[in-house]
């Protein structure tokens, strides 16, 4: 054998040219649109049928529509293919308002400030008793928009405990703002001046009531300015439009979020009667449409309740929105509190905490927190069912915008108010969602 | 030895104290019952209104648009109460069956490599989600459906089909032969394929390959069910729709209102069900993707072999949730008329009998009961479906 002399060297092969890196854009495209035959069909059936979508949509509302016209004929005269938005801008006020009184319509506008102004100061970190700024957007701010949107004047049409709360919502709301204006200033806030007066008074449970002293001297003057003036009494059938919808979706959810929790901790108890009496709320209002529960509450509320009391049909509807968006609340709570690790009971619990106090201090807090996209999620799916209160005869947006059909001038106008509302509802809809998104992952950064 | 100190020492144990907050929750809630149910006798006493299920008996007397099961006016409540029912089923049995397949489409194309396709099946379900189901439901019907030209002028496929405003109108036949025929036939011919195939599986399991006379049979089994089609129809009365005057006569007919239900329903319930796919998909590890990859598989054989059969069992119990989401999302067909449980049942009934409690808990049962039912078969599902832990 002459192995030793034949034993090959071994050369290795030339390396192979590395793959083309170069990451042109049309490199790119190619790699991802045009690889294969059947991709490079795929990528032009989809350029074709997007530009024809595209083209035919701008066609119809923005290149032969009309925007100037008093008449539906007059739209179809000129322009008979192209959109006629000359009647959705007409109506365009009521979309937004409904009936409510031209002349008194600021007072919505006003409503919608101040509950968005309400929860700025949650942007501030220096502010005192953050906490409490969503738990007074829900307990107080109710009452003062109803004074606003319904009107009426201190004593005659709005009652005593409402005119009360009223001008102690209002009292908060400053209240609020001038401790933001203080903090951003770096001075002591409200609270603190008046510390050493009430420390002579009262000597325990200082900060508690010096924020009673404030909240009372605030609200005070308040209540006097408002009871010298009479806002023009607005019937609740003549609310409507956005307005109405927003109304009912906002009280649903947050009226959603108390039904929810009660469930959620009330289904995850031990104790067997309040555990099944919870289930069974929760499963069988969520096995059933929310129309059936809508008219439930419309047909069956005046049977059960007794025949004193009368609820007009927006307390109705309120009420059938809230058991429905609190029992699927319940569940997304209930997903939060299984989220919050054992770790934190048994820590709450060895510091000797009860039951409701490792609910409240520890447990909730940190699973409400966790919640805010669930939640906002929620707020998208109320509004969008929201539209339903149209079938049983609230005028919210979809019914006024169904009835521009009716009207003689724009008889008929069906496409155009329907296209409108969708994109509104699109705009609203999805970049909620795409914040709720973006708020989940930073949610999730913070935790990990 | 431990001296209860005082006489509420009692409370201070923890199984008093649970039996004691139940007991004055469950008397809360029978009192809470007592004062409505009170007050609900008060109330149907001074309106004059009875209580109980006897008007289920008795002559409807209106008439339904629409129907799957034969109805007249002179028919009783209970079979109001069926047509809704059937009804409402029919419509979500169509929209989850198309929705689920246009939805699991939608879904995988979201994933596509394809940049333009997964955008365009992005703006698909972006688009149909953030717009609420009512408006579109009335979109279809009053700008899609009802725009479709009037009977005299409407769309006519050969003759024997028409696409017109009020509806899609077919030929059908006559009723001089009992349906009950046409269903056992159709039961028939679906048992003996559904029974070849199985012996063709079996087959095919054992022998890898088929055998001649299994073929022959499939065949055979083929030509007897066009033979028999062929032979029936010679002896059937086929009524086709005519114009008459302003209407189409004869035949059968599918009203706008189902058309524009069922398409919105479908395109949103798509909508849905694809991004559940999407989520199922893409909560399957990646080093399955780079697995296949590696043993050469094409994308399509990694999407068919690899990915969908790990992505069922993550997709299943949402898209049942999503099923029985369109069933109660069928409801909403109310809004533009169309004969479904709430419609007939909830609104003309109580309208016509005020019997609204009976009413009202009778629908609210058959939701229940099919969420019910849902719910069931999912878990059965999922107990078959799940990974076998050893």
């Amino acid at each position: 054998m002459n192995n030793d002399a034949g034993l090959k060297q071994f050369v290795a092969k030339p390396a192979r040219v590395p793959p083309h890196n170069d990451q042109s854009l049309v490199r790119r495209i190619h790699s991802r649109c045009f690889n294969t035959p059947g991709n490079s069909v795929l990528t032009i059936a989809v350029i074709i049928l997007a530009w024809y979508i595209i083209r035919s949509a701008l066609d119809w509302a923005v290149f032969d529509a009309m925007w100037n016209a008093d008449t539906r004929r007059e739209c179809l005269n000129i322009s008979p293919n192209g959109a006629c938005w000359a009647g959705v801008i007409s109506w365009f006020n009521g979309l937004i308002y409904g009936r409510y009184p031209a002349d008194q319509q600021w007072r919505v506008d006003l409503g919608f400030i101040l509950a968005v102004m309400w929860l700025f100061p949650l942007m501030s970190k220096k502010i005192a008793y953050r906490n409490f700024i969503l738990v007074s957007w829900i307990g107080l701010y109710p009452f003062f928009g109803a004074y606003l949107f319904l009107g009426g004047e201190f004593g005659a049409e709005v009652g005593i405990i409402h005119a009360l709360f009223t001008s102690l919502a209002a009292g908060f709301f400053i209240l609020l703002y001038a401790n933001w204006l203080l903090a951003a200033l770096n001075q002591p806030d409200l609270c603190e001046r008046v510390r050493p007066l009430v420390a002579w008074l009262f000597p325990r449970g200082i900060q508690v009531i010096c924020l009673l002293v404030v909240w009372g001297a605030l609200s005070l003057p308040v209540a006097l300015i408002l009871s010298q003036m009479a806002l023009e009494p607005v019937a609740i059938e003549r609310w409507g439009g956005l307005f109405l919808t927003l109304i009912i979706a906002t009280f649903a959810i947050t009226m959603s979020i108390p039904i929810g929790v009660v469930l959620a901790l009330g289904r995850q108890s031990k104790l067997p009667v309040i555990h099944w009496m919870s289930l069974l709320t929760i499963e069988l209002v969520r096995a059933v449409p929310l129309i059936t529960v809508l008219f439930m509450a419309v047909t069956l509320l005046p049977i059960f309740l007794p025949s004193d009391m009368e609820l007009d049909k927006l307390s109705q509807v309120l009420f059938a929105v809230c058991i429905f968006s609190g029992a699927y609340m319940a569940e997304n709570i209930r997903g939060g509190l299984q989220a919050i690790p054992r770790g934190q009971y048994e820590a709450a619990q060895s510091l000797g905490l009860g039951y409701s106090m490792t609910m409240l201090l520890i447990v909730l807090p940190q699973a409400l927190r966790l919640m805010i996209p669930n939640i906002m999620t929620s707020f998208i799916s109320i509004l969008k069912d929201t539209t339903l209160v149209s079938i049983i005869g609230l005028f919210d947006i979809m019914l006024m915008a169904r009835n521009i059909a009716n009207d003689k001038d724009w008889i008929g106008l069906h496409t155009e108010p329907i296209a409108m509302i969708s994109i509104l509802f699109f705009i609203i809809c999805y970049s909620m969602s795409q914040y709720s998104l973006n708020l989940e992952k930073r949610l999730k950064a913070d935790r990990s | 030895m431990v001296q209860s100190r005082n006489l509420f020492s009692f409370l201070n144990k923890d199984s008093t104290r649970a039996n004691i907050i139940q007991g004055v929750a469950l008397l809360l809630v029978l009192c809470l019952f007592l004062y409505l149910f009170s007050n609900a006798a008060h109330n149907l006493d001074r309106l004059g209104m009875m209580f109980g299920f006897d008007f289920l008996n008795s002559t409807a007397g209106f008439d339904i648009s629409w129907s799957i099961i034969p109805y007249n006016p002179g028919m009783s409540y209970w079979r109001v109460f069926f047509v809704g029912i059937t009804n409402t089923l029919v419509l979500s049995f169509v929209v989850i069956f198309f929705g689920t397949v246009i939805g699991t489409i939608v879904g995988i194309l979201r994933l596509s490599h394809n940049p333009l396709v997964a955008q365009l099946a992005r703006c698909y379900v972006e688009v149909v989600r953030n717009v609420p189901l009512l408006i579109q439901i009335i979109f279809w019907f009053t700008a899609v459906f009802s725009a479709l030209p009037p009977p005299r002028r409407g769309y006519e496929f050969g003759g024997l089909f028409f696409l017109n405003n009020r509806g899609f109108y077919f030929p059908a036949p006559g009723t001089d032969i009992s349906p009950i025929w046409f269903i056992g036939a159709l039961c028939a011919f679906a048992l003996g394929g559904w029974y070849l195939l199985r012996i063709l599986r079996a087959v095919k399991i054992t022998q890898a390959k088929m055998p001649l006379s299994i073929l022959l049979g499939l065949g055979g089994w083929g030509v007897l069910l066009v033979a028999c089609g062929g032979v029936a129809s010679r002896f059937l009365s086929w009524s086709v729709p005519a114009l008459d005057g302003f209407n189409l006569e004869g035949g059968q007919y599918i009203p706008a209102a189902f058309g524009a239900a069922f398409v919105a329903m479908t395109v949103y319930r798509s909508a849905a069900i694809a991004e559940t796919v999407r989520a199922g998909m893409q909560s399957i590890d990646k080093g399955q993707h780079e697995a296949a990859a590696t043993i050469g598989f094409s994308r399509y054989q990694t999407l068919r072999l690899v990915l969908i059969p790990q992505a069922v069992r993550a997709i299943i119990p949402p898209l049942a949730n999503s099923w029985l989401v369109a069933v109660k999302d069928s409801s909403l067909a109310v809004a533009i008329g169309f004969p479904e449980v709430v419609s007939v049942f909830m609104q003309t009934s109580i309208n016509q009998t005020g019997r609204a409690i009976e009413i009202i808990s009778m629908v609210m049962g058959f939701y229940i009961v099919v969420s019910l039912i849902i719910s069931y078969l999912l878990n059965r599902y999922n107990a078959h479906v799940q990974y076998k832990v050893r």
